[in-house]
């Protein structure tokens, strides 16, 4: 993400509005963008998002006008994404993007397979849908999604894997086996 | 049984990566709308003034009381 103005920041943790709404300007895009690779749902996307620049402003004291803004901002966005993802129900988690999607994949010979496999995936935990979603699907590399979640490298790995053996399992217990 | 390699495939292939999509509408109202600061007086605070005037009404020997501590 680009890096804000020192002095923007420390106005910003002041709670000078013309600052946050320079910050917003600024880091509107890309933490859009970052929440819509979680919650895969734009209209989602846009309420994490003002969710994110709420919670920002709230906890401005907390934030250390020395270290990144970007990075800051991409942690409190993974946060109220997750929040958004446990709060919708399992099936409809995801949905919107992956409906329009639906109709290429009809038309291969393996369409119920892959419409499987993703009402499995939709089933994850949310503490696992995320880490899986970002690193599976979306293709984060692990150290970025680590600091997104602050966590350390080997427990988003370990997430992952854990992810694929509940998608296993949950595949078997549909009745599928891939 | 198919590998965890192409089991990812298949799933890439059910669910696309996100493309890049910019929010569909200005949405710096809603956040300047709902800024802490912007929102008011919260339900605790009017709680709290609520319990005050029940106080006051019940005890007005309390005011001095109520005065000193608020």
């Amino acid at each position: 993400m680009p890096e804000a103005d020192r002095h923007l920041l420390e106005a910003f943790v002041h709670g000078d509005e013309l600052a946050f709404e320079a910050l917003f300007r600024q880091f509107e895009s890309e933490v859009y963008r970052w929440i819509l690779r979680i919650v895969r749902n734009p209209t989602t996307a846009e309420d994490v998002l003002v969710e994110t620049f709420w919670r920002a402003y709230r906890g401005r004291a907390r934030f250390d006008p020395e270290r990144s803004i970007g990075a800051w901002l991409r942690r409190i966005a993974t946060n109220a994404s997750i929040d958004a993802v446990k709060r919708a129900v399992p099936e409809r988690r995801w949905m919107a993007i992956d409906e329009q999607v639906a109709a290429p994949a009809a038309a291969s010979a393996d369409a119920g397979l892959e419409r499987s496999i993703a009402s499995a995936f939709r089933r994850l935990p949310p503490k696992l849908g995320v880490v899986a979603t970002l690193a599976l699907v979306e293709e984060v590399p692990y150290a970025d999604i680590a600091d997104a979640l602050d966590l350390p490298v080997g427990t988003v790995k370990s997430r992952v894997s854990r992810a694929m053996g509940t998608l296993r399992r949950e595949l078997a217990r549909m009745g599928v086996t891939p | 049984m198919i590998t965890d390699d192409a089991l990812v495939a298949r799933l890439r292939s059910a669910m696309p990566p996100s493309e890049f999509r910019r929010p569909s509408r200005d949405l710096w109202p809603r956040v300047r709308r709902s800024e802490p600061a912007g929102r008011g007086l919260m339900l605790i605070d009017l709680g709290l003034a609520a319990a005050v005037a029940a106080c006051l009404i019940a005890f007005p020997q309390w005011f001095w009381v109520l005065a000193y501590h608020l």
